[in-house]
């Protein structure tokens, strides 16, 4: 009964979005407030439809309630209860109804903010939400019902995927999705801007926080991603440019893009035409990921293969691009710029070379991700191209993008003098080549590690140097130090909540240099008592032992590991899931801040006495997650509501 | 627009177009089945292999980190050598993918092995089979 | 930009999307297994109802050899109802479905046929050796045997109602194909 009742409120939630989305549209169409008024009550009522229908569905996990096929899927009656509730969007149709779920939140919010604000935009922007929605429930309800029965009922169920069983796996697809669904709502906009006409930048002003706020959890997802890879998969790695992690790659560069191009567009009224080609690109590049991820298209060890739903996505991902070009093309006159470039040698030169930039590395990605499918229609035969590629291509692209962001923030607006890059370059440039030096010196030896950290350290100064003449200005002032530089902080939140960012950037870039460039590995096999070193670390094999788990049976090697120090022990292990054909690796790791290290038990022998271990050094990668932290902070700073009173 | 931002957007489209071609060609690789590796096999030239692996061809020595083993897909069989442990996934009788090059010697040596990961099924290891409750078993009692 | 030549920018949006459409087409992931194409190996079973059954004796029928157990949850559950009705829409047409139950105990492998009332004949494999030949590593797992003898497709996962349908018309029709010339 329960079941049948979560199925039908999805029913009667789309039949509300389809509902909505025409309201909204005539109320924009006629002006009429009453039918957007509807289409709010609408909303609200597919919001709490889907609220309840997700809250089923939990309850049906709880409740080991295996006549609900997506139960037995994922769930068994060993399945511990935490990843009972998270286990719920652990595979396709759950994903689906918390992606639904964050729209319809999302639209409220959109709602609740905007109704008063933007009465011209408002209603066309609420119908683009009601009609993803709609796209979103119809998955729900034709492609992907999550509350299809089984008759009669298993005694038991499959259980949760033991790569889920993990707190990154938890967390992962919610920044994911809270990022990829927050870009519907600059999207949305967007079109309604090109609709009505009003191209001028007050969808940009309105979406503003929402653009960064998606950009954030974009950027965590991946982050996670990458760390959850790391800390799990036992290949030691945080991105190996699989299709998935493309997937999700791709519209945070031109995401990144289009949260730099608004800021031109604010100024000078320029790059209209980037910024709304940005944000329909971003938009697409979320969908395409989903596409991507549920279809099979591309061969990738994540992806699951569903019958129709990879239709229905791409039906749909060709209807959203083929009308919101289409209505871009309508508006072209308008959106053709109202200024030209002065100079090359400009701010406005640097953000479109940024644009440039971001894209040029999206459109690389998205190349080397489709390319197997490029080569057969186009050749007959199949060929991909593996992590060589991206990263010959895209490495010296980010190592411009870097150079841009000392650039960018300081150097003039419409021409820059030559005064003006004196003032602002000479100090960090000369910095930056000292710091080359220095690095070489220390023993680095690798070119691009030299450039890579060279330019990190060139843009640290730009920074440094910008805060540094503002704070003297206040200082001139009257100010004491520590005043001054909160003061700045808080009442250039923007700006300097920017500046962290960057900064988390740069430390994020220092953390895959090093370990791209120092870090170790070996593999050897060792039997009790026998000891390998790799890095300064001693690694002494003692001995093995079996034990079982309520959904699990796990073998752990104990090692003995000492580096000069105190000697302490590592637990690498293999567990083994009933419902999985093959054992999954545990790895054990110790972090620090210069290096981790990293076990991995593979082989084994069944009497105990000899086991097969991976043994890595991995350098500087906490560095990278101690990145996202700043990148936290940055952007939290950003969106804080402004002071406009003196701080 | 002027002529020289159209000649530096050339110039930057020119670069990079550059760029894919060469990362491309460097990074190209091949994806064959057995028969059609036997078919054309070209020496020195990255392949990515898929097929079977044939049941008792697997060789895996742990002091040497030796694995060696043959793909089949009913009709040819090539064989493979890797250095280093397989994935988890790995097994005779199970589908598997390698990537690696063809050595002068016939068998494509693998610096990689990606394993088949299938969600559809369920693994026969139940109460009544050995698998890998006996493994436990086994070990608990060796352990002692 | 003349008026015109501006929706080109939509339109040039359709190859990369026919490019993804055409990718539908392929499936990436498909391992070959070594069996398709070859004759299926032969078995001999006893049924849950004692009758023998053979390989041999089905010889000129179109065989759907599902292996399957009582543990499999819940994709064998998903299959079953499949199963039994593809079993009686085509039995009169020289189709025959045959379950073979691997690795379990026959009290849960009756109570199974039971629930479901499957009425094709199933038999537990308990040596394992038909499990063995047919390399089966998880279930469930669905042959599709022509009326030769020779192993045309393997499905991995829980059938459902187009895959069987789609193979059985095909070797169906084949054989009629065959018969009438």
């Amino acid at each position: 009964m329960i079941p049948e009742l979560g199925q039908g409120m999805l029913l009667v939630a789309l039949g509300l979005a389809l509902a909505g989305a025409i309201l909204s549209a005539a109320g924009g169409r006629t002006g009429r407030p009453a039918l957007v008024e509807s289409a709010q009550h609408a909303a609200l009522g597919v919001f709490a439809l889907i609220t309840c229908s997700f809250a089923l569905l939990v309850y049906a996990f709880l409740t080991f309630d295996f006549s609900v096929r997506y139960v037995a899927h994922n769930t068994n009656l060993g399945t511990p209860f935490w990843y009972r509730i998270t286990g719920v969007w652990g595979a396709l149709e759950g994903s689906i109804i918390l992606w639904g779920w964050m729209l319809s939140l999302y639209t409220l919010i959109v709602i609740l903010r905007h109704r008063e604000r933007a009465r011209e935009l408002y209603p066309w922007a609420l119908t683009v939400m009601l009609a993803i929605m709609a796209f979103f429930i119809t998955i729900m309800t034709v492609a992907a019902p999550p509350f299809s029965r089984l008759n009669p009922v298993p005694a038991n169920g499959r259980g949760l995927n033991p790569l889920l069983e993990d707190t990154g796996m938890i967390t992962h697809p919610i920044a994911l999705y809270l990022g990829f669904t927050g870009f519907t709502v600059p999207f949305a906009f967007a079109v309604a801007a090109l609709v009505t006409g009003r191209l001028s930048d007050t969808w940009i002003a309105l979406t503003r926080r929402w653009t960064i706020t998606a950009w954030y959890f974009l950027s965590l997802g991946l982050l996670i991603g990458g760390w959850w890879s790391y800390h799990v998969l036992g290949w030691g790695g945080y991105w190996a440019w699989d299709p998935v992690e493309n997937a999700a790659f791709m519209p945070w560069l031109t995401g990144t893009a289009f949260l730099h191009s608004v800021m031109i567009q604010e100024r000078r009224r320029m790059l209209k035409l980037w910024n709304i080609s940005l944000v329909i690109l971003t938009f697409s590049l979320t969908l395409f990921g989903t596409f991507l991820t549920r279809s099979g298209v591309i061969a990738s060890v994540h992806a699951f293969t569903q019958g129709s739903i990879g239709i229905m996505f791409l039906s749909f991902l060709a209807l959203v691009v083929l009308v919101a070009l289409g209505l871009l093309a309508w508006r072209w006159d308008a959106l053709k710029g109202q200024g030209e470039l002065d100079s090359v040698v400009s701010r406005e030169s640097a953000f479109l070379l940024n644009n440039v930039m971001l894209v040029a590395a999206a459109f690389t990605v998205f190349f080397g991700t489709v390319f197997p499918l490029l080569s057969e229609a186009v050749r007959g035969v199949k060929v991909s191209v593996g992590a060589p590629f991206f990263n010959s291509v895209n490495i010296p692209l980010f190592l411009g993008l870097i150079f841009l962001m000392g650039v960018g923030p300081l150097i003039a607006w419409r021409r820059a003098s030559l005064d003006n890059l004196r003032r602002n370059f000479v100090g960090p440039i000369v910095v930056g080549v000292v710091g080359a030096a220095v690095f070489y010196a220390l023993g680095v030896r690798s070119a691009l590690a030299v450039l890579s950290l060279a330019l990190t350290v060139f843009v640290a100064a730009t920074i440094g140097l910008d805060f540094w003449r503002a704070t003297r200005a206040r200082l001139r002032m009257g100010e004491s130090i520590l005043p001054a530089m909160t003061g700045l902080l808080a009442r250039h939140n923007r700006r300097y909540g920017g500046f962290v960012v960057h900064l988390g950037i740069l430390v994020i870039a220092v953390g895959v240099t090093g370990s791209q460039a120092w870090s170790v590995q070996t593999e050897t096999t060792l039997k009790v008592g026998e000891s390998a070193s790799l890095g300064g670390y001693n690694v002494r094999f003692d001995r093995l032992d079996a034990a079982e788990e309520s959904n699990h049976a796990r073998v752990v090697g104990t090692f003995t590991v000492a580096n000069g120090r105190q000697p302490a022990v590592m637990q690498p292990s293999k567990k083994y899931y009933p419902q999985e054909s093959s054992p999954i690796a545990g790895v054990d790791y110790w972090i620090g801040l210069k290096e981790d290290l990293y076990l991995v038990l593979g082989d084994f022998t069944r009497d105990g006495r000899q086991a097969t271990v991976k043994i890595q050094v991995n350098r500087l990668v906490t560095v990278i997650w101690i990145g996202g932290l700043i990148l936290t902070l940055g952007t939290v700073l950003s969106v804080m509501p402004e002071r406009r009173k003196a701080a | 627009m002027k002529p020289k931002f159209i000649g530096g957007g050339l110039v930057i489209l020119a670069a990079l177009g550059y760029m894919i071609y060469a990362g491309v060609t460097q990074s190209a690789v091949y994806f064959v089945t057995p028969s059609e590796l036997r078919a054309s096999p070209v020496t020195g030239k990255a392949y990515r292999l898929g097929g079977l692996v044939a049941r008792g061809s697997l060789r895996w020595d742990a002091r040497t980190l030796d694995l060696a083993f043959t793909l089949t897909d009913g009709q040819a069989s090539i064989p493979v050598r890797h250095k280093g442990t397989a994935p988890d996934l790995f097994g005779e009788g199970r589908g598997a993918v390698v990537e690696g090059t063809l050595t002068s010697d016939g068998y494509v040596k693998a610096t990689q092995i990606l394993a088949k990961h299938s969600e559809e099924y369920q693994a026969p290891h139940d109460k009544n089979e050995a698998g890998y409750k006996e493994l436990i078993k086994t070990l608990q009692k060796a352990t002692k | 930009m003349s008026r015109a030549l501006r929706w080109l920018i939509p339109l040039a949006a359709i190859p990369v999307l026919a490019l993804l459409a055409y990718g539908f087409r392929l499936n990436p992931r498909e391992v070959p297994s070594p069996l398709v194409g070859r004759p299926a190996p032969a078995f001999a079973l006893k049924t849950f109802a004692g009758q023998p059954v053979s390989l041999e004796s089905l010889r000129g029928k179109v065989v759907v050899l599902n292996f399957w157990a009582s543990w499999c949850y819940p994709s064998c559950y998903e299959e079953a109802p499949v199963l039994e009705r593809g079993w009686q829409a085509w039995r009169d047409r020289s189709v025959v479905v045959l379950g073979v139950d691997i690795q379990d105990t026959d009290d849960k492998a009756l109570k199974f046929v039971r629930d479901f009332q499957l009425s094709f004949p199933n038999a537990p494999d308990p040596s394992g050796k038909v499990s063995i030949d047919y390399g089966i590593y998880g279930v469930p797992e669905t042959f599709f045997i022509d009326t030769q003898g020779r192993i045309r497709a393997k499905h991995v996962g829980a059938l459902s109602e187009e895959v069987f349908r789609q193979h059985v018309e095909r070797l169906s029709s084949e054989s009629q194909g065959a018969a009438q010339r």
